[in-house]
């Protein structure tokens, strides 16, 4: 076992990967201690470090300050403590419940309509044999990316516009009446979706890309002596070589169920669909920041926390009983 | 004896000189738009700093950087993270601070200030004496709407005066292709985000007085569900179905609603104060040269006439001082200094040889005070020594004054956030669907209905007992 590691490793090396080529002569059994693992794997760890800090940072640290959720906040301290209050004004607000199914509803929309798409983008790119015209697609998809919401939202507004849009143009062309889709409560979700989709479709079929590189051209060699054609090798050589990243981006977006982007949201606003479309995410940079309420606010945050870890674990279960791969 | 008279007069020298060499006094100061990183900023602070030291009082005045954008939460971060300056300037966020006690009673300081106390002007004086910790000198502020003289003068009509005035100006706007570009694709009116601005000239003549009005039954009610207001915004739908109102305002921000303005595709709009009718009529001035803007009265109806009601129960936004302030009298000195005649002249005309040149007592404005700005203060009793304001700002600044009206609002408790954020979102929702023509007017039960249960009912109650 041990000089298969070695062999893999000098073989890795070779290609330039490990940083220094004696490691690979001297491994460490699996019990060595934390600090000898370190001393020889140090590039390693160095490269880890700045996500570790910034998860302790960011992420793990706020879990202890989320404790104000049960407390009266006092800049001069201490805190008061006051229990489940906060929580019992959000339950009674109707408007939190609204907030709760909007998140839910348009979470939902976009795992079912956005989610899929990039893979198919993903799998539509790897089929184009032309380089020059792959790179202008891909450059195409992938250029929405880089632009704010607040960009976007104006640049969906305009071409909404029921006046002088360009999509009211096109559907009048064909004899349609004008539609005011921002104004719209039946439609607003809709232009969500499409406009996420439109957003991130290029930039996360990136992931996607990667697995189909990472599968064996052998196994599309072993298809075509098998006379499959180009559909049958999407169906059944490139879509089961990239199932696990599926599995894992499913499971990872099931965490962020219910943060159905903020900042996407707050542009897309207005008064008529906001009861359509205030999520949490709105709702607590409302309630908590505009209004000094910290308190309640960290008490929605934190119940939309503990439904999206609840969710992950749904979402592993789920795919370890289907796919027999979850996070861990 | 020499050694003891020497002695002696070092003694005095040393006492005399003290005060010349003590240290300054550090005052952290957090405002909008006011950043170490930018010149201008950092060289009218120090020009303070030294006017201020000329007159005894060694000030180091020390900029807090935040954000323009997004400024009021980032503030409230900050402070909530226990980072609290001398002086805060406020945009919101401030009564959560009062509840704590940060904010100190500005009363009695103002008082003993003799500067401050002069250029207060009225509503700042009713503002103060209900929560006494913002101070914001400055006219009040209301959305003001203007016209292109040209077009005023095309429409054959006088300005408005009444109501039926406005509908008659928005139609002759609508129909008279003012733009010349062939298309009937000009609104009488346009505003952004929702119809506040509206309200400013149309309450008063709809009989929407103030915040809270007694219902038949003679209880004290939200405005939001009266018959005055069912009237007013059955106005709006009028508007909008004759086509004089912009349908597309509720997806406008400022900068489109603007762009709508220089463009021609709408033929009044809003300014928020005379400044900002300033920027207004120098950027119709660079798309239409020789252009002026015309300021509008607020129209007559049956109910009066007037701007809307100025909610006096606080300021909206203003400088506060930190009660854990450890240099209080600096603090509120530096403020009594731009209040006064001197700190006036460096703040509101800006730098001389750049906003304005003077010669002997006669002072020239340039063209860069449109983009300068007072950071503290427009003082009540001050007078500039040349007026470089348009004709339609300056009048505004008078007729707001002249209509001034105190409205009956006040600040309600935290326990009443949610309630607060659910009525408006529900006020704001009817509204649209009434203009729109998506709900009837026979729907307004109906919205009055669903606006109690949101938390109306509540809030009308706790008014009651507030209210006498």
């Amino acid at each position: 076992m041990v000089a298969r590691q070695e062999q893999q490793l000098a073989a890795t090396a070779s290609n330039g990967n490990v940083p220094v080529a004696e490691s690979a002569n001297r491994l460490l059994p699996s019990t060595a201690n934390f600090g000898a693992k370190v001393r020889q794997w140090w590039p390693y760890y160095a490269m880890m470090a700045p996500g570790i800090i910034f998860f302790v940072l960011f992420h793990y640290l706020p879990i202890w300050e989320a404790k104000i959720a049960f407390e009266q906040v006092r800049i001069i301290p201490p805190n008061i403590w006051v229990g489940i209050k906060h929580f019992q004004v959000l339950f009674t607000s109707p408007v939190f419940w609204q907030v709760l199914v909007n998140t839910l509803i348009i979470s939902g929309m976009k795992m079912a309509f956005v989610f899929p798409v990039p893979i198919i983008v993903a799998l539509m790119l790897n089929e184009v044999r032309s380089g020059s015209l792959r790179k202008f697609i891909q450059s195409a998809v992938y250029l929405p990316h880089f632009l704010s919401w607040v960009v976007i939202a104006g640049v969906f507004i305009a071409a909404l516009s029921p006046s002088n849009g360009v999509v009211n143009d096109i559907t009048g062309f064909f004899g349609g009446q004008p539609k005011s889709y921002m104004t719209d409560t039946g439609a607003i979700r809709w232009v969500l979706v499409f406009s996420e989709m439109w957003r991130s479709a290029g930039w996360d079929s990136l992931l996607y890309l990667a697995a189909i590189i990472a599968i064996d051209q052998a196994l599309y060699d072993a298809a075509e002596m098998d006379g499959a054609n180009r559909w049958q090798k999407i169906l059944y050589v490139t879509i089961p070589g990239i199932v696990p990243t599926i599995a894992t981006l499913f499971i990872l977006n099931a965490g962020m169920f219910l943060s159905a982007d903020l900042n996407q949201v707050i542009n897309f606003s207005n008064d008529v669909v906001r009861s359509q479309i205030d999520i949490v995410d709105t709702y607590v940079y409302r309630i908590g920041l505009q209004t000094g309420e910290y308190s309640l606010a960290t008490a929605a945050g934190l119940f939309k926390a503990v439904l999206g870890m609840l969710l992950i674990l749904l979402a592993h279960l789920f795919s370890k009983r289907l796919t027999g791969k979850g996070v861990w | 004896m020499l050694m003891r008279k020497l002695l002696l007069a070092t003694t005095a020298l040393a006492f005399a000189m003290a005060p010349a060499f003590a240290e300054p006094v550090v005052i952290r100061m957090v405002s909008k738009d006011l950043v170490s990183t930018n010149p201008p900023d950092v060289k009218h602070i120090e020009r303070i700093e030294a006017a201020m030291a000329a007159k005894g009082t060694e000030i180091d005045i020390q900029i807090v950087d935040l954000p323009s954008s997004g400024y009021a939460d980032a503030l409230s971060v900050m402070l909530l993270s226990g980072d609290i300056p001398d002086l805060i300037y406020f945009q919101g966020g401030d009564a959560k601070m009062v509840e704590q006690g940060i904010l100190e009673d500005l009363t009695p300081w103002i008082e003993k200030s003799p500067n401050l106390k002069a250029a207060l002007y009225p509503h700042n004086a009713e503002r103060l004496a209900n929560y006494p910790y913002l101070l914001y000198v400055y006219p009040p502020r209301m959305p003001q709407p203007v016209i292109r003289k040209d077009w005023l003068e095309k429409s054959g009509l006088p300005a408005p005066q009444t109501v039926e005035d406005y509908v008659a100006l928005f139609t002759a706007i609508k129909d008279g292709d003012f733009d010349g570009d062939g298309v009937a694709n000009t609104y009488g009116v346009t505003t952004a985000d929702n119809t506040n601005e509206l309200d400013s000239i149309f309450n008063q003549a709809f009989g929407v007085t103030g915040s809270w009005m007694k219902n038949e039954a003679g209880e004290w009610v939200n405005a939001r569900i009266t018959t005055q207001e069912r009237d007013k915004i059955a106005f709006y739908a009028s508007l909008r179905e004759q086509g004089l109102f912009d349908p597309e305002y509720i997806t406008s921000k400022f900068d489109v609603k603007e762009d709508k303005f220089y463009t021609g595709r709408a033929g009044v709009i809003f300014g928020s104060s005379a400044e900002v009718i300033d920027i207004y009529g120098g950027k119709m001035r660079q798309v239409h040269p020789g252009t002026e803007l015309v300021l509008l009265a607020p129209p007559g109806g049956p109910a009066g006439q007037g701007n809307q009601a100025i909610d006096v129960s606080k300021e909206a936004r203003g400088f506060a001082m930190s009660s854990l302030s450890e240099h209080k009298e600096t603090v509120m000195a530096l403020l009594d200094f731009m209040a006064s005649p001197e700190g006036q002249l460096l703040d509101r005309l800006g730098f001389e040889g750049e906003e304005y040149t003077k010669s002997g007592d006669t002072y020239t404005m340039t063209d860069k005070i449109a983009t300068w700005y007072a950071r503290f203060f427009a003082s009540a009793n001050w007078t500039p020594p040349t007026p470089w304001m348009s004709t339609a700002a300056q009048a505004s600044l008078k007729q707001v004054s002249d209509n001034f009206k105190p409205d009956n609002a006040f600040v309600f408790p935290a326990d009443y956030a949610a309630d607060l954020d659910a009525t408006e979102s529900v006020y704001r929702a009817w509204v649209y669907k009434f203009i729109s023509g998506e709900a009837g007017m026979d729907q307004w039960p109906a919205y009055v209905a669903e606006w109690e249960a949101a938390g109306g009912s509540r809030l009308n109650e706790y008014a009651r007992t507030v209210l006498k």
